[in-house]
Parts: structure tokens; sequence; C-alpha cells
């Protein structure tokens, strides 16, 4: 297999949507296959939006009235010289801000990158307006919690059971293409909620986990399933088991 | 739908006084140098290509408007009374991303940047500027943008996340 040798630029321009679709599909294909590869363009996409909220919110007061009246005088000048003829073709914004940089990606990027996103969650307690709130490291941690992984082992699909650390619910069960098997499940703590993904290795480990905690009205996220279902879509899930496949699936020791 | 140019210009003016902002980091000479970019735009109105984007076309006016200043005034460094003004403007029209903390964090961050990278961080991630788009602004090659970009990006992510 060939390696690519990804340098930020690329990586950077992958976040923001600027490669060809050669080059693009190369490295979405590298990314699937690097948890490290996709946070860096993660970070990148991070970056765009903690700099477009910044631009958008902060910086500047209102344009000064004086500034206003300025201006339109010199339109009115300009007008009044015969130039009202001149015109504009109205520029539309390429993108509206909630998906800054997908934009000319296709739809896989999309959802690779979606689902990038919502890794870093687990990877980096990224979510900077939640940084002091402390509760979405504890609640990573608490999905690999010992009762979590008894539970994941068990519990059928559809069923909650009550853990000391909160209600779990598993959602599904997938068997990926690399033969491991995984289950989509959440775990609604006092401290938050936790969409998540585990697979079964020796043990039950996240593989993807998107969380946000109780009662924040400040931040807004993408719906926590959507984005369990864009990652297990970038992953090739496939179809869900069910029933007796399932019960069978957990049954046999992993490898 | 075609809008005169002047009416556009006059639509534009928050995004131009920011991006001046961003450039002289003093907003007396924010609005100056708006002012300024505004006529030298009308009186070149001509040059402007139907079918390109407006707001690039006047960015790189901008621009080129406050290198010329700088240029006059043999001026290295502005005022900086941005850092004295920090009273922060809400943004109805959008929610709330980040809470008004993080965000001065960010801002403190963007301003701790070297000039270049500040202005081409604003071009693409604050405007929306393709790489090529604001290359042809800041007249140097799109290479020249995404290395500089990429460093923004990359410092801002350390500084934001060691605070």
């Amino acid at each position: 297999m060939s390696q690519l040798h990804l340098t930020d630029e690329i990586l950077m321009a992958f976040a923001d949507g600027e490669l060809d679709e050669t080059v693009a599909s190369a490295v979405a294909k590298a990314m699937a296959e690097s948890p490290g590869l996709a946070r860096r363009v993660v970070e990148f996409q991070q970056s765009r939006r903690l700099t477009r909220s910044a631009f958008s919110s902060t910086l500047a007061p209102p344009v000064s009235p004086e500034l206003y009246a300025a201006v339109s005088a010199q339109v009115r000048a300009f007008e009044a010289a015969g130039h009202a003829g001149d015109t504009v073709t109205q520029f539309k914004p390429r993108k509206p801000p909630a998906q800054a940089s997908a934009r000319r990606l296709p739809s896989f990027f999309n959802m690779a990158l979606a689902a990038s996103v919502a890794a870093l969650a687990l990877a980096a307690g990224y979510f900077a307006g939640q940084r002091d709130a402390s509760g979405a490291g504890s609640l990573v941690a608490q999905l690999e919690g010992p009762q979590v992984r008894d539970a994941l082992s068990t519990v059928a699909s559809g069923q909650d059971v009550e853990l000391p650390t909160g209600r779990l619910r598993v959602i599904s069960t997938y068997r990926l293409a690399n033969g491991s098997l995984c289950r989509e499940f959440k775990l609604q703590a006092s401290s938050g909620t936790a969409d998540a993904i585990a697979c079964r290795g020796g043990e039950w480990n996240v593989a993807f986990a998107t969380t946000r905690p109780a009662g924040n009205a400040d931040y807004v996220p993408s719906d926590g399933a959507d984005l369990v279902t864009a990652y297990l879509q970038s992953v090739d899930a496939g179809e869900p088991l069910v029933d007796g496949a399932e019960a069978q699936a957990l049954t046999r020791r992993a490898p | 739908m075609p809008a005169a140019i002047g009416q556009e210009l006059v639509a534009l003016l928050p995004r131009l006084r920011r991006f001046a902002l961003v450039l002289c980091r003093s907003h007396a000479l924010a609005d100056d140098l708006v002012q300024g970019a505004c006529e030298r735009a009308l009186a070149n109105a001509g040059s402007w290509t139907p079918g390109t984007r407006f707001d690039a076309w006047m960015f790189r006016i901008l621009r080129n408007y406050w290198i010329d200043h700088l240029r006059r005034m043999k001026v290295e460094g502005m005022t900086e009374d941005v850092e004295t003004q920090t009273q922060l403007v809400g943004d109805p029209g959008e929610a709330p991303i980040l809470s008004r903390l993080a965000l001065t964090e960010v801002q403190r961050a963007i301003d701790t940047l070297p000039h270049e990278q500040r202005e081409v961080l604003v071009l693409v991630c604050g405007e929306d500027l393709s790489y090529r788009e604001a290359a042809d602004i800041l007249n140097v090659p799109v290479g020249t943008v995404m290395s500089r970009l990429a460093r923004a990006r990359k410092r801002l992510v350390e500084l934001t996340a060691a605070a």
C-alpha cells in the first residue's frame, strides 16, 4: 500500500474543501486508516470555526453612522455622475456558517469529516465552551468503565439498563468489514449524555463518541446520533445484526 | 438580482471595516481606510469585472490602500486601541457557538499572530474566501497563502488549547 505524505497544508486544504476530488479521496482514505490524520484535519476545522466565531461576533463594533454617511455621500456623488447603471451581481455566501469547511466536498467526505469532528470530542475534550464544565472528559472515561463494558457484552439492542453511572441504552450491533464487533449505545449520566460506539477487541473500547453536557443551552451541537450514523457509514458498518445473530456474536469470545 | 455598485458597497461596510481593523488595529484609522478605499473603488468602478466576487475585489482595494498608506506614513505598527476596547457586540443573527469568555480567548490568540498570518486567516476563515481569492487580494502565490494559513491555524489551536 502506498504511503501518502500529508503535509499540514494538504490536510488543511482537505478540511477547507480546497482539494480536487482525486486528492481529497486519497486523503479521506488515509484519514480512515489513521486517527492521527483525522485529528489533524479536525483541528484545522476547529481553528476555522473558532476564527469565524471570533470575527463574526466580537471584533468589530458596529460601523459608525459617520462612516455610513461618508460612504453614502461618495456613492451619491458617484451615481450623480452617471454611473447609476453599474451593477453588481448579488454575491451569495458560498455556504452557511454551520457547514463551514465541508462546502465542496462530496457527501462521503462530509460524513467522514462530521465523524472526525465528533471523534475529537473523545480525543481532546474539544468543545471550548465546555472546557470549564469538566463533564465531557469524565463522561467519556465512564464509557469504558467496567459496568458499561459488562453491559455491552450482555444487553440486547433496544434495551435500557440502569448503571451507577447513569442509564445505558444499547442501540444496535454491527459487524464491520474488518470483522470487529461494534455496538452503538447511549449513556445518560447526570453530567451529560454520550452517544458512542464501542468495538470489542479483548475488551470493549470506545471507537467514537460524542458528548454533550447536561442542560447546556449555550452550545447546540449537531445531534449526536446523526454523527454516530455518519461515523458508521464512514466505517462501512452495513446493516445491524438483529436478534439471534446479535446474541450469537455477543456470546462468541473475541479473538 | 443585480444591485447598484454603490448599494453593494454600503452593504459591505461592516466587513470592510472588520478587515481594516485586522490590518491597522486602530478604530479611527480603520474608518479612514474604509472611506479611502470606497472612494478609490468608486473612482475605478470600471475595473471591476462583473461575475467575479465584489467583496474580494473590495478587500483587495482596501488592502492596497492600506499598503499605500503605510508607504506614505512610513509607519511600521499602528496604535493599538483595539485592545482597550473590550466591549463585546453580540450578533443576534447567529446562535452563540462559544461562550464569550472563550471567544475573547480566541481573539487574544489571533492578536498574537504575525500580521501576515492574521490577514490571511481573516480572509479565508473569517470571510470564507478561497485560497485563490485570498492569494489575489494579498498578491502572493497560493502556496504562500496555504503555508501562512496552516501556521496560523496550528498556532491558534495550540494557544487556545493551552489556555
